[in-house]
């Protein structure tokens, strides 16, 4: 049973990798939720100016996962990575609210983009374990998520530093490219 | 077009750079390392593949070494066509260099001092302050070179982030590759620099020879070249450096020799003698490279003296029955030139080179015979008693340079040769096929012949010459050569005789004869590729790094050894208005004193402009309208720096005056400018006399433009550093106000103006009001114009107001295109420009204004 359903899987996706951003404003903790989820662990971080790229292999789905720079003169550059992505992960520093317009902006014009039409979108309303910071409710109304149509997306509270959240939402992640490809 | 022809233009082919784009982006890592290797190829041959920027750059990302340094490649290759986008690679960069792998580690730091976009640097400091002190001193000594590639881009960043202590302490690093790339990078760092920044002191001295006997051979050549640049505290500490450098003469690379033969030489400057007794070193080995055995015999011929000549002809000798025919031929001429250096031992080397002829072998026989030719000039009358033996190979002859030598031989000494006539007419039968050169000899040969010997044979003989000379020939030279003596001949024998067998001046050897200041730059620069060209570096490298001379303490001592020994040398190639040729500002410099003055500026006209340099003693060079101030006596100690470009007679000055309000003598002036839009640089060493308390001296400081021009947006700062022997280093500004820049070039016709304003588009007209500006006659502003080279074109009325239109130039052809609208009389005056440079237009108005007020 388990070889059929790996089969089923390699014929779904092949040895395909699963190319994603995490994309969000600088500071909201794109690089620690990357290494939390490859290495499991809290790495210290410094502002990343350019991306980094790790292969993440969760639910038999190999993810390609690239964190993009939040800085302002980074973002430019996001567009860069736009072609045959499948899925984005935004990701919102919950606790930052004076800046959550700017993230909403952000966010709303990334999904203007044509290259990014057929993408899903993962929104992870970060840094939960901070006092002050909204719940997953007051960030989607903040970034105006129900705007979204005709595309599948879902929010997450979660916090990088306690690893909570992330694979709950890579689990919706995985279920959603599995059937939209399939 | 109709409609359906659209199809030609959309293709189901996407071309190389789209494929190579997909590849570069696809899922399976082969395929990706197969694409970036595609992109290096395409690049290598010459391809613009930079839109493939980012694309790359998302590869550089992989544990796979060949894969990061194929990347990393086309980063230092393409980075700066792509600024902006270089900054996609700094996380990388900084992930890189702290990767577990020390060769990772090195690779990042490297690739990043080879990026040279100003918007990156800054976070690069983080890694390389990091690497500089990191574990692996592979790492460290790849950072150390980082650093002075770094200073290259942006020194004041280098200097606020510590690096230049950080290397100093890499100085005591306990690894010698470490050691010798410090050194390097700081002596490269030094060579940049205008303030001292890297002195040796006795406790990195000793760092240092403990590191030259550890390190590689390259390293060696580092610290070395330091080295020399040290002057040692004492005799005995002199002693213990050269004690310590001497076996590396005996290194096997050429390069480590030429280091410590520098380090020698400036060590023992005072006593040229010193590689006399290690002339031995220089003997060739059997298996060395050619081109290091023909310097090895340059050298010794340089170094041949009464003493050793013994040991060195013997060597010659030896060298010139070796099989490599250049070699042999070298060898031998060497021996020659060592009897043309030392007439003691002229003889024995004569004799060595009978011996070789009496080898006989083809090319040491005419080789042989080229410099005995020279001997023969050089001692007259000394030697003539070989010309039998050399008469015996003359049938060996056949090299055009060896024939003509004998001929020359056998015309000179006619009448001692009993046979010559027979001799010359054996070479006359192949006259017509001979080459020039022995064709020249054998027409003079046989003038000789017949003035010394005016028998039957030689008359026929010169007849037949002459005729081939002047009928047969197609030679102008030879033909020229024919009809004088012809005319000689047949008009004036006795004065035939007087000309052509007149006393030869006696020759010497003048194959290293250098000019002396021409020699100690060399010296300074010995083991670089100035001492191939002989010519100092400043000749064939467009950014100038000159070596401080060693023997020189003002120079070496202060960081003022770029702009005197530019003065002394003619270091500006390339500017035009640079090449005001330096001989004559020596000139000057020499001959001033003697001559009492006229006024400057007739000099100037009657002897060239090199000569408006006017020498600070004569009463003459105080005139002149009162210059700024821009060092007042309060900041600079009691002494006030009053100074302002100002251009004559093509020639930009720096019209600079020094008043010496201190209780003591100042003396030991110089002049330094930084780096500037113009390059403006000092043309000639600073001339001021020494200055008694009270005592003021105004000069004109020769400026050379493009010498050193700094990068970025043009402005008029001119910075200025001022250095005496009694004071510390003064700076300040001065502005370079575009005026001065005006060529006397700058006029234009009529009908040139206006098709250059036409050509010109819109965007490239700016205009400026000068409200305080007052036209009070058209004519004199014309007039006073023109005096600046703001040349008057055309003028006309348009209302009540005067539209001036006129032109200047300023160098590399940069035209201005003026228009001028005012009315006489009423303060405020229209300014419009055109020019194909909008980036001087702010220093053109500004120019202007000061011009109109």
């Amino acid at each position: 049973m388990g070889i059929v359903f790996t089969r089923l899987f390699s014929s779904v996706f092949g040895n395909r990798e699963a190319r994603i951003l995490v994309l969000g404003l600088d500071n909201a903790g794109k690089t620690t939720i990357l290494y939390r989820l490859q290495m499991g662990e809290v790495v210290s971080t410094i502002p990343t100016i350019g991306f980094n790229v790790e292969t993440v292999q969760y639910n038999n789905i190999k993810f390609q996962v690239w964190d993009l720079g939040g800085q302002t003169s980074i973002r430019p550059y996001w567009r860069c990575y736009f072609p045959n992505t499948q899925a984005i992960i935004y990701v919102v520093d919950s606790s930052d609210t004076d800046r959550l317009v700017t993230a909403k902006e952000e966010f709303h014009a990334i999904l203007e983009e044509d290259e990014l039409k057929g993408a899903v979108v993962l929104v992870y309303a970060n840094k939960q374990d901070l006092p002050g910071a909204l719940d997953d409710a007051a960030i989607t109304e903040s970034l105006e998520l129900h705007k979204i149509k005709s595309r599948q997306w879902a929010i997450f509270k979660t916090s990088a530093i306690k690893g909570e959240g992330l694979f709950e939402g890579l689990d919706w992640l995985s279920n959603a490219l599995k059937s939209k490809s399939g | 077009m109709s409609g359906h022809d659209s199809k030609y233009f959309s293709t189901t082919k996407k071309g190389e750079i789209p494929e190579l784009k997909e590849e570069l982006n696809s899922q399976y890592k082969d395929k990706r390392k197969d694409a970036v290797k595609k992109v290096i190829a395409a690049m290598t041959v010459g391809k613009d593949v930079s839109s493939l920027f980012t694309d790359v750059v998302n590869c550089m990302q992989t544990e796979n070494l060949e894969l990061k340094k194929l990347v990393y490649l086309y980063l230092i290759n393409y980075a700066k066509s792509q600024p902006d986008l270089a900054i996609l690679a700094v996380n990388t960069f900084v992930k890189d260099s702290q990767d577990p792998n020390p060769l990772i580690r090195a690779l990042a730091v490297r690739t990043m001092g080879c990026i040279r976009v100003d918007k990156i640097t800054e976070y690069l400091c983080d890694p390389l302050q990091r690497c500089l002190k990191d574990d692996d001193p592979y790492v460290r000594k790849t950072a150390a070179i980082c650093v002075a590639k770094l200073y290259d881009i942006n020194a004041e960043l280098v200097e606020d982030r510590g690096f230049l202590e950080a290397l100093k302490d890499l100085i005591s690093d306990n690894n010698p590759m470490v050691v010798a790339n410090a050194v390097a990078a700081l002596a490269e760092i030094q060579d940049n620099s205008a303030r001292p920044i890297f002195e040796i002191t006795s406790h990195t001295l000793s760092k240092l020879l403990t590191a030259l006997n550890e390190c590689t051979e390259w390293g060696q050549v580092f610290i070395l070249d330091s080295l020399s640049r040290y002057k040692a505290a004492d005799a005995r500490e002199a002693e213990n450096i050269v004690e310590r450098v001497t076996p590396r003469l005996q290194h096997a690379n050429c390069a480590v020799v030429l280091s410590a033969v520098k380090e020698h030489q400036s060590d023992c400057s005072k006593r040229p003698t010193i590689l006399a007794h290690e002339i031995k070193v220089f003997f060739c080995k059997y298996n060395d490279p050619i081109y290091v055995k023909m310097e090895k015999l340059e050298i010794m011929i340089k170094l041949a003296s009464d003493r050793n000549i013994d040991q060195v002809l013997l060597e010659f000798k030896e060298y010139a029955t070796e099989v490599d025919v250049d070699f042999v031929r070298k060898a031998v001429r060497a021996i020659g030139r060592c009897a043309i250096k030392l007439d003691r031992a002229a003889e024995r080397c004569i004799s060595v080179l009978l011996e070789l002829i009496k080898i006989k072998v083809n090319y040491v026989v005419q080789e042989a015979i080229i410099v005995i030719k020279d001997i023969f000039r050089r001692y007259p009358n000394t030697y003539e008693s070989i010309i039998a033996t050399l008469c015996e190979s003359l049938d060996t002859l056949d090299e055009p340079e060896a024939k003509a030598s004998m001929i020359w031989i056998i015309g000179e000494y006619a009448e001692r040769i009993d046979n010559a006539d027979e001799l010359l007419e054996s070479f006359l039968e192949t006259f017509p096929e001979e080459s020039a050169l022995v064709q020249l000899q054998l027409l003079t040969a046989t003038v000789k012949l017949f003035l010394k010997k005016p028998t039957e044979g030689p008359q026929q003989m010169i007849q037949a010459v002459l005729n081939n000379a002047t009928v047969e020939t197609d030679n102008p030279d030879l033909r020229d050569r024919a009809y004088i003596y012809w005319r000689l001949l047949s008009t004036d024998p006795e004065a035939a005789k007087d000309v052509v067998l007149a006393e030869k001046p006696v020759i010497s050897d003048d194959s290293n004869q250098l000019d002396s200041s021409l020699l100690d730059d060399l010296l300074a620069n010995i083991s670089t590729l100035s001492s191939v060209y002989h010519k100092p570096p400043e000749a064939f490298v467009s950014r100038v790094k000159t070596a401080p001379r060693a023997d020189d303490e003002e120079l070496a001592d202060t960081a003022y050894s770029e702009s005197p020994s530019q003065g002394v040398d003619g270091a500006s190639p390339s500017s035009s208005a640079g090449t005001s040729s330096h001989a004559p500002v020596k000139q000057s410099a020499a001959a001033a004193p003697a001559s009492p003055a006229p006024m400057p500026d007739l000099l100037g006209d009657l002897m060239g402009m090199d000569n408006a340099i006017v020498p600070v003693d004569e009463p003459t060079a105080t005139s002149g309208p009162p210059l700024p101030v821009l060092l007042p006596s309060t900041t600079g100690q009691g002494l006030q720096i009053s100074a302002q470009l100002v251009r004559r007679d093509g020639q930009i000055f720096y019209d600079v005056s020094f008043e010496n309000g201190t209780q003591a003598m100042l003396d030991g002036f110089m002049i330094q400018f930084n780096k500037n839009t113009f390059g403006l640089a000092a043309g000639g060493p600073l001339q001021v006399p020494p200055l008694q308390p009270g005592a003021s001296a105004r000069t004109l400081l020769p400026m050379v433009v493009f010498q050193n021009i700094s990068p970025g947006a043009p402005n008029s700062v001119l910075q200025i550093a001022v250095k005496n022997n009694q004071q510390p280093v003064w700076y300040f500004n001065d502005r370079s106000h575009l005026h001065v820049f005006f060529g006397e070039d700058g006029k234009m016709e009529r009908t040139s103006f206006l098709e250059a304003w036409k050509s010109l588009p819109d965007d490239n007209e700016f205009s400026k009001e000068f409200p305080s500006s007052v036209i009070s006659s058209v004519d004199a502003t014309i007039e006073h114009l023109a005096a600046a080279n703001v040349f008057f074109i055309a003028k006309r009325k348009n209302a009540n107001k005067d539209v001036l239109y006129m032109s200047a130039k300023i160098p590399r052809g940069i035209p201005f295109l003026i228009e001028l609208t005012a009315t006489v009389g009423v303060p405020g005056v229209k300014c419009a420009v055109k020019t194909p440079n909008k980036e001087m237009v702010a220093l053109f108005f500004e120019a202007m204004e000061s011009l109109l007020k």
